[in-house]
């Protein structure tokens, strides 16, 4: 997006629409301020011309025209003419204006009209009314409106100055507004293609002008550390089944170079054909456990989920590996407890479950015990196993979740590392979450999920 | 001779199970549609049949096999998917299918399921409440087993085991049918908690010295030997 493009932003075209909008109200104020103050000064001069014409009413010939003498020595420069005419219009005393038509129709006086005159070369703005006498004579009082005027041009003018320098800074705002939308879009432009071009680490900028675009480039980052971590884990899931495998198959590979190279009895053959066996049995129980932890994760197994109680499930197991406990010296005891009845997938719970049962004894040493518990507290359900055996070190309990992960210690005890991720993904499939803590010695796993409702 | 029709697209794997199944002591026939399987299996008399729940040309395993039921053939069925699911096999086992293996799997497991399939086929359909074989006897209403006379105690788990093994004495039964029977859940990766289970009924059920009834059968299951 360019700067020429300006014009097509959001920004900028609801500036100028506000520009608009905001112009077309204060020219529609300005015109009403104006029409009535125009107004108001017309009406205060007609109604100071009615107030100095009222005193000529009861007068006679000579005192009018003493009066209007002594007005003219006052205004000798025509500021407030009063001016007495004759029937025809002609100058009989005060003032002197010149002739003037008067259409005089209201009686007595006249409603205050404007006219012009010329003084002094210029052409000057008055506003007068006019008085009848029943002999045909009408005496004017007028007033000079040139200052009245000029204030009505000031403030016509001052209006129009006023508006142009708002349309001016509203049109320098909506640029400004428009330019930082389409630098905070190409600012995006610019990530998003990087982002494409392969760089998952890239992100939107979010320090832009415009809150809702912030917002959804918080929410889009969001997303992106999400899926980066999600291809981290799949990468690293690979690497690992390229690794994973890898051993084992060279292992195959050389076991049998090995017998083809010596070629001996027919004994030989057949303890190489049982070593391949095994480490291909080894391999195709990686992929069975790998598919089954995909197939958990997918969800689709819920299609299969029954009524069930988790201590007889929890129960089974105990029972399942109390003869292998016995037989390690390690004791193996389930608390008694209420019932905790859910939806789930028997076969899947019981897999998880014994997957745990068999790590504490694998990592508890004889003489140490284990103990199983079923949590059916206020809220919560669950199973609670804990061992005395080493315990997970704090940092790592995250990690021991994820698929092929092995911890530094166990790296030389039999496993695939796929145990663990495949409880996590029991748990997640049955709305449980996998918790890992010290048991002080030993470890605790509990897989806690909300309470279900007994019916 | 036991008759076993095998119904499955891939010729390779078609030769191994009728390989496997042939040195097991059985006759084989295959096919390699579900067309033509149904045309076999109707017309002629299997003991079991071996189907593939993947096949090409419009029949599929699932549909073959309903068609089948629905005219009337009861013979055994075992289904080979390479669809794991609980969901897929309850399909499965409901469109008429006795026994479900999933892909891969190793060619004693399914010999062994063929003969359980096959023994219950033959086997009386009456309830039985004595199990004998050999000096064993077991009295599933009092549920007391003895050995040469002497009562051996067992606890209720143990108990289910050996009624799994003496129902398939001279059969191999494998730690996969064991687990499935007796506990009555499916995937278990720890078979060698089971080789526990067995260890600790052996020393129950074997006086000092003698010859153990339950034989290990390598790389498969165990075997109870009637003759012991």
């Amino acid at each position: 997006m360019r700067l020429a493009d300006l014009h097509r932003t959001t920004s900028f075209r609801l500036a100028v629409l506000f520009l608009l909008l905001f112009g077309a109200a204060a020219a529609l104020l300005c015109t009403f301020l104006y029409m009535q103050t125009r107004n108001y000064l017309d009406r205060r001069a007609d109604a100071v011309l009615l107030e100095e014409l009222a005193p000529f009413g009861g007068l006679d010939a000579a005192e009018l025209h003493q009066l209007l003498a002594a007005h003219v020595a006052m205004d000798p420069h025509l500021h407030r003419p009063i001016t007495l005419f004759g029937p025809a219009g002609e100058y009989l005393a005060g003032s002197q204006v010149g002739a003037q038509q008067f259409h005089v129709l209201a009686e007595p006086t006249s409603e205050p009209f404007t006219f012009t005159l010329q003084r002094d070369g210029r052409t000057v703005p008055f506003r007068g009314v006019a008085r009848n006498y029943p002999d045909g004579r009408h005496l004017l009082v007028a007033q000079d409106m040139a200052s009245a005027r000029a204030f009505r041009s000031l403030l016509l003018e001052s209006t129009f100055w006023g508006g142009l320098a708002t349309i001016v800074l509203g049109l320098i705002g909506a640029v400004a507004a428009g330019a930082g939308a389409v630098r905070h879009i190409e600012g995006i432009t610019r990530a998003v293609e990087t982002i494409v071009r392969g760089d998952l680490s890239g992100r939107l900028p979010t320090h832009g002008h415009v809150r809702e675009l912030d917002r959804l480039a918080h929410e889009i980052n969001y997303m992106l550390g999400e899926i980066e971590r999600l291809m981290l884990e799949v990468k690293g899931v690979c690497d690992n089944v390229a690794h994973d495998l890898r051993t084992p198959l060279t292992r195959l590979l050389a076991g049998l170079e090995r017998v083809r190279r010596r070629a001996g009895s027919k004994n030989d053959y057949a303890a190489a054909v049982d070593e391949a066996i095994q480490e291909i049995r080894g391999l195709l129980k990686t992929f069975a456990a790998m598919l089954r932890i995909a197939e958990v994760e997918s969800g689709a197994r819920r299609a299969g989920f029954t009524a069930l109680d988790l201590k007889q499930v929890t129960g089974d197991v105990v029972e399942f590996y109390e003869p292998m406990a016995e037989q390690k010296g390690v004791a193996l005891t389930m608390a008694d407890g209420a019932g905790a009845p859910m939806l789930g997938d028997p076969s899947l719970l019981f897999e998880a479950l014994s997957n745990l049962v068999d790590n504490a004894l694998k990592f508890t040493a004889p003489g140490g015990r284990i103990d199983v518990r079923v949590l059916a507290d206020d809220g919560i359900q669950g199973i609670e196993i804990s061992d005395t055996g080493p315990g997970i070190p704090a940092d790592q309990r995250d990690a021991v979740l994820r698929r092929f992960y092995r911890a530094e210690q166990s790296r030389h005890t039999p496993g695939s590392g796929l145990g663990l991720a495949l409880v996590a993904g029991v748990a997640g499939l049955h709305d449980m979450a996998v918790r890992i803590d010290d048991a002080n010695p030993g470890c605790r796993i509990a897989l806690v999920g909300p309470r279900h409702s007994q019916d | 001779m036991t008759r076993v029709l095998i119904v499955e697209d891939d010729p390779q794997t078609v030769k191994e199970i009728m390989a496997a199944l042939h040195d097991h002591g059985f006759a084989v026939d295959s096919t390699d549609t579900g067309r033509e399987g149904l045309l076999k299996a109707a017309a002629e008399n299997y003991d079991a049949i071996v189907l593939d729940r993947m096949l090409p040309g419009g029949l599929d395993g699932l549909g073959m096999l309903a068609t089948l039921r629905t005219a009337g053939v009861e013979t055994p069925v075992l289904i080979l998917s390479a669809l794991s699911g609980v969901d897929e096999r309850v399909r499965g086992l409901r469109a008429g299918g006795d026994d479900y293996l999933t892909k891969p799997f190793d060619f004693l497991e399914l010999t062994a399921r063929l003969d359980v399939l096959l023994r219950r086929r033959s086997a009386a359909p009456q309830r039985e409440t004595m199990l004998r074989a050999g000096s064993l006897e077991m009295d599933l209403l009092t549920h007391t087993v003895r050995r040469t006379g002497k009562p051996v105690e067992l606890l209720p788990r143990e108990f289910r085991l050996l009624e799994c093994l003496m129902r398939h004495a001279g059969q191999v039964v494998t730690r996969t049918m064991l687990f499935e029977e007796v506990w009555n859940y499916h995937h278990i990766e720890a078979t060698n908690v089971i080789d526990v289970h067995i260890g600790k009924l052996r020393r129950k059920l074997d006086p000092d010295g003698a010859r153990p009834m339950i034989e290990t059968v390598r790389g498969a299951g165990y075997i109870l030997r009637a003759a012991g």
